[in-house]
Parts: structure tokens; sequence; C-alpha cells
């Protein structure tokens, strides 16, 4: 059977229409319930719901309900939600993600809407501020990479650039190799660009990679490779499975990891970057992870959500298992807390944070992941030399900003 | 005694499905043809305009489009002939006399029987370049040297392809399966008393035969293999090394959902979706046309 013609014209007209009338959402009605969706590892999710206890034994009538999110869904499903006007009031997750949601209008500035003086209480590496705003209270920082090594192969981590390679090349040999490390992704690239004295991009979120110290970096990462001490195809799948099996003595990885190198009975060694042969560290990335509030939350659940939130980055909240977790508190009390202090693996990871570089949060840094990677790759397969793979990288993110911005 | 309804009763029973199909096909559909002639992206998300046929001059403009296209095809065509031969081959052998049948059945569906997802993982790690077993087994029992599987362009297309053909076989086989199973006997007798060889009697016979039940399963397969992004994706690690390994779909994927440019890949879809819509077009009226002149 077939419908009418002009009926399926009527059909095809309401599919073409809906949408233009579908848009703008009503506001959103409070319904006493505090949502949040967030983005944890499954270890960090339960130390969360430890502290959501915390928070309702102290507010007994507070209704609040956590969904977790991996980070990509966090982020497209929240866009979502909040364009047609509604989503959860908070959402936490890494700090990156507060670009495009700034951008799209969907948060609440925070320093706007957290009472006078909340973020003093924060260490400054732990705060980005984009478009003259803060957008995300920071519960941790980190994220940053070190050089993580097994006790039981390395006595004493190597400091500089000759001692790293003379121990790499000791330990390579007999089914083991010195060294792995992720070849593949850029975020593994920019603490040794840094230590070149290289960035990705500069104070008006213009990219930088056509630069000798990109060039520096690269040809720097090749020749590691080249030097036999690690494997000819180090993902991160590969260097996480060798160091994990022992038949890789050091590895560069970071916090998220350390954990689950113990648990896989390897004795665990942190130590801040060696020095390039430049004579500068190489100095890794931070980011941090925190909580933003929806733009639209309804005006009478702003106080819990403010209240809340506060709670959740107090000094109690950021050191219940912190140095079982490996992470670092952003509050400047729970930091300078003798237990973190006190713990050998967190304080090395301190000195990593203080050399480190806060990861720009503006959109274009997707760009330039993407447009890192493949130069990146093609340097380590040696189908392009350094020289080539800067200049490529910095045309195709300029294009592909351009693209973007349109 | 004729029960008789009102004429509008087929409507009637019609209307749910009808709004499902507008809900979740004509609507997206309608929104997507929709966006793609304006500028929605992540710096005008709420302030988007009509910008007419921007979007698709930019796109045919860039050469990007037309090396992602060939690739595209490339895979598709590749995938297509590679998995309907494999089928009816295996096909073939499942239906003769051999011993065990029940069985190798079984093992050979079990590629389709897995989630996507695990399969095209388990194939990343097996093409890893050192400890990989495809690389150990070539090294160790046939004496090869070691594939870059997945560092050189040129590899990293041939395994998301290898690993597709090991997915897709499994359903042209059992739809090969059927249709042989349906070929009646009596033609392959009147071919033997006519003293037609193996080769003729499958040419004359189990061809033509296999066409009718071929023939939808191939355009489907050409359909999903075109807009497959979920083995390609995964295999090369999101279009490593490089972005050498992408296909069309898989670069819309990256545009709307990493860089936000949502007019942008709704143009591109609508592209694709042309470039579908006539391909199904085509093979459609040629087999109708074919069809006929047989009847």
């Amino acid at each position: 059977m077939r419908l009418p013609r002009n009926a399926m014209h009527a059909l095809l007209a309401i599919g073409i229409l809906l949408p233009v009338v579908g848009c703008g959402g009503a506001p959103k009605k409070s319904d006493g319930r505090i949502v949040i969706w967030m983005q944890m590892d499954p270890e960090e999710r339960l130390r969360f719901e430890k502290n959501l206890e915390a928070y309702r034994a102290a507010h007994p009538d507070a209704q609040v309900e956590a969904v977790p999110y991996d980070t990509e869904n966090l982020r497209q499903q929240f866009q979502t939600a909040a364009a047609a006007g509604s989503g959860p009031e908070i959402i936490f997750g890494p700090s990156d993600q507060v670009g495009p949601l700034s951008l799209l209008q969907l948060l609440l500035p925070l320093e706007e809407t957290m009472p006078a003086g909340f973020f003093d209480r924060f260490i400054p590496q732990s705060l980005d501020t984009l478009g003259g705003h803060l957008w995300a209270a920071p519960d941790q920082i980190g994220n940053h990479l070190m050089l993580v090594y097994n006790k039981a192969l390395v006595p004493q981590p190597p400091a500089d650039h000759a001692t790293f390679l003379a121990e790499a090349k000791r330990l390579t040999g007999k089914g083991r190799y010195g060294f792995a490390m992720n070849m593949g992704e850029p975020y593994w690239l920019a603490p040794f660009l840094a230590g070149f004295g290289g960035w990705v991009m500069d104070e008006a979120s213009h990219p930088t990679l056509d630069t000798p110290a990109m060039r520096d970096a690269l040809g720097y990462l090749a020749s590691l490779r080249a030097a036999g001490i690690m494997p000819k195809e180090s993902d991160y799948q590969v260097a996480e499975t060798l160091f994990k099996e022992g038949k890789a003595a050091m590895i560069v990885n970071g916090p998220w990891s350390w954990s689950g190198y113990r648990k896989a009975g390897i004795d665990v060694g942190v130590a801040p970057l060696w020095v390039l042969p430049n004579g500068q560290p190489a100095r890794p990335m931070t980011a941090s992870k925190g909580y933003s509030i929806n733009v639209n939350v309804p005006a009478e659940e702003k106080q819990q959500v403010i209240e809340l939130i506060t709670f959740l980055t107090s000094p109690e909240a950021q050191l219940r298992d912190a140095i079982a977790l490996g992470i670092l508190p952003s509050h400047r009390d729970a930091w300078s807390d003798p237990s973190i202090q006190g713990d050998p693996l967190l304080k090395l990871s301190q000195v990593g944070i203080e050399l480190g570089k806060r990861m720009p949060v503006v959109p274009e840094m997707r760009v330039l992941w993407d447009t890192m990677r493949p130069g990146m790759q093609q340097v380590m397969n040696g189908s392009r030399t350094p020289e080539v793979a800067a200049r490529e990288m910095q045309a195709s993110a300029v294009q592909q900003i351009a693209g973007m911005k349109r | 005694m004729i029960l008789r309804a009102p004429r509008h009763f087929p409507y009637a029973l019609l209307a749910p499905s009808v709004v499902v199909m507008l809900a979740v096909v004509l609507f997206p559909l309608g929104y997507n043809i929709w966006l793609s002639f304006r500028n929605m992206s992540l710096y005008h998300f709420r302030d988007h305009v009509f910008v007419g046929l921007e979007q698709f001059q930019l796109i045919l403009s860039e050469p990007l489009f037309y090396q992602t296209l060939g690739k595209s095809l490339l895979w598709t065509g590749v995938n297509v002939v590679g998995h309907v031969t494999i089928g009816i081959t295996l096909a073939m052998l499942l239906n003769g006399p051999i011993k065990g049948k029940v069985l190798l059945r079984m093992l050979l569906i079990l590629p389709w029987a897995m989630p996507q997802y695990i399969s095209a993982l388990t194939w990343r790690g097996m093409f890893n370049y050192e400890y990989g077993a495809v690389n150990l087994i070539l090294g160790q029992w046939f004496h090869l040297p070691a594939i870059p599987w997945l560092s050189d362009p040129f590899w990293a297309f041939v395994a998301p392809v290898i690993t597709n053909l090991w997915l897709g076989f499994p359903f042209m086989m059992i739809v090969a399966l059927g249709g042989l199973t349906s070929i009646p006997q009596e033609l392959y007798e009147a071919a033997d008393l006519d003293g037609a060889d193996r080769w003729t009697r499958f040419w004359h016979i189990t061809l033509p035969s296999l066409m009718p039940v071929m023939l939808p399963a191939i355009l489907l397969g050409t359909i999903w293999t075109f807009n497959s992004t979920l083995v390609i994706w995964l295999v090369s690690n999101g279009g490593q090394p490089a972005d050498s390994t992408h296909i069309l779909v898989t670069y819309i994927y990256k545009a709307a959902f990493t860089y936000s440019r949502y007019s942008y890949a709704a143009a591109f879809s609508v592209i694709v979706f042309l470039i579908l819509l006539g391909f199904v077009v085509h093979v459609l009226r040629d087999a109708t046309r074919g069809e006929e002149a047989r009847s």
C-alpha cells in the first residue's frame, strides 16, 4: 500500500520543518535534586562516592546524584543537553573541556558565581583563565608525565640525557628494553618541546609549531628510537604492557598509571623528566580536573550547588585516599598537608608539577593535537625529517584552525 | 458476511510506525539537510545563519575530499569483492560433501558473532610490529621480514582491510549458503548429461541462480562497508598514521565531533548520502532491467 502522494509531501515537510520549530527549550526547572555528570577512573569514583556520603551526612535533606561518563561523551552529551536548556547542574572533568563549553556559553563564570575570594584557596598552577573568566573549580592537579622506573632494575633514576642513555643501553638486551614510551601521541612530545624552549601556541593562541624547538624535540625523540633502547612500534599499550611485565626498565607516564604498575607487582619509582642535551629539563604539561556549573542551573538551586562544590574541593575531600590514588590536591592547605609532604611519590610528583607548564584549554588545542600527531608519527617511522614535519604541522594547524573558526 | 473496516483504518494502523519513522529517520535526515545550508560550528553555535551552498563549495574545493573519496571507494570495493568471493567459495565448500560440516559452519560464523569492537581491538594488537601475532607468524613460520602494519601508511590501510574481510565474510557466506541449497539439483544433472565441466556449471548455473539472493546482500554490504567507521577507526587508532587511513565517514566523524564543525560535517554527509543514493538507484535499475530481459 502506498500513501497518497500529497500525504508523503506533508510528511516530508513536517520532517524538514520540525527542527526549525524545535529550537529553543524552556528554561530548566528546579526538581530539588543536584545532578553531577562526571568523568572519573573507577578508583577515583569510589573516593567520590565516599565524599558524597560525607556530604549527605552533613546535609541529610540534600539530594545529590552522580552519573559517570567518559571524556568525549561527557562533553558531547552535556553540550547537547545544555544547549537545549537542560542538563545536569554540575559537570566534572578535565580542564580542557571548558574550552568549547565556555565558548558555547553553556557554563557559568565561576569567579562571579562562587563567593568572593573563593579561588584564592587554590594553588595558582591549578587554575585556567579563559576569556577573562574561571570556568572550573579544581579538585586536583596532575596529568603530568614523569619518568617512571622499575626499582628492581634502576637503582638511581637518571637525571640527565647522558646518564639516561647510558642506563637505558645498559638495561637493553635479553628480551628487555631500557626504555619504552608512547611515541604516537603528541602529549608525550610536549615535555620535550617545552624543554628545548618551545611551546605549542603563543599568548594569542596562534600555533607555534614550526620552530627550532619543535625540530629539536622531534629530532631528539627520533634519536632515542634509533638508539635501539626502545621497541620500534612503541605506542601506549605496548609501552604499558612491557613495563608491567618488567620488560622495560623505564617509561614516561602520568600519575593515572602508577597504581596500576604497583598492582602489577612492579616496585615503582618516580622522578622528574631528565635534563635534555641543551641543559634544560623536559617540562611536562599539567592539567587539573574540576567542577563547572551549567548555565541553566535554576536560581533557587544555586546556593546548594555552590555549597556542594565548596565541599568537594575542600581539603577534607581532596585528601581522602589521595595517597592511595596518587592524586595531588589543588587546595593550598591540602597541597602542603603533612600527609602529602610525607609521601615520597607525591612529594616527587609535586616537583614534576612545579616544573610543568599548563596545558592550554582553548579549543584550538584540539586541532593542535591532531596536527602534531601525524608529524610526530611520520618522524618516528622515518617518512619525514623533523624540518619537514614541523613545517607541515604548522601549515596544517593554521589551515584547520581557520576552518574551525569559519 | 464480510467485515468492513472504515477506509482510514489502514492508515490508523500505520500511524504509529509512521510516527517512529518520522522521528528516527526523516527528522534527522531533514535536520541534517537543513543544517548543511547553514554555518553552525563551535564559533557559530547559537547564531548560525543560512549560507546557501558555501559548505558544499568548500568541501568540493578541498583536495582532501577527493583523496578520502578515492580511499572510500577502494575500501568498499576491496572489501565487498573480498567478502563475496570468500563467502561464496566457503559456502560452496560447505555445501559440498565434506565431514564436520556443522562444526565448520559454526567456526566460520564466529567472526560475525564476536562484537566488532572487540575484534577490531584484538586485531590491532595482533598487528603490532614486534609483539603482534601476525608478524610473529610471518617471521617464525614463513621467514618473512616483519611488516610495519600500523606505522606505514600503505600497510596501515591494509591492516583494517584484512580485519574487515575477516569480520564481513560470514554474512555473505550465510546468504550464499541459503541460495545454494535452493538451486534445484536437476539443473546440475542436466548439465552433467550435456557434458558440462565444473567451471561451466559454476558459471552458468550456480552464479546466475545465486544472483537474486546475493544482489540485495551485496547492495547492503556495499552501503554498510562504505559507511563503516568502527573497524577502520579502531584498527588505525583514529586514522593513524598521519590521518592517512581516513575514509569519508571517519573524516566526517572527526569534523563533527572533534572540531564541532556541524554544518560542514552535515554537508559532507549529504554528499555521501547522494553518492550512495545514486549507486543504489543505478544498481536497482540495472537489476530490474536484467530481470525483465531474462523473463
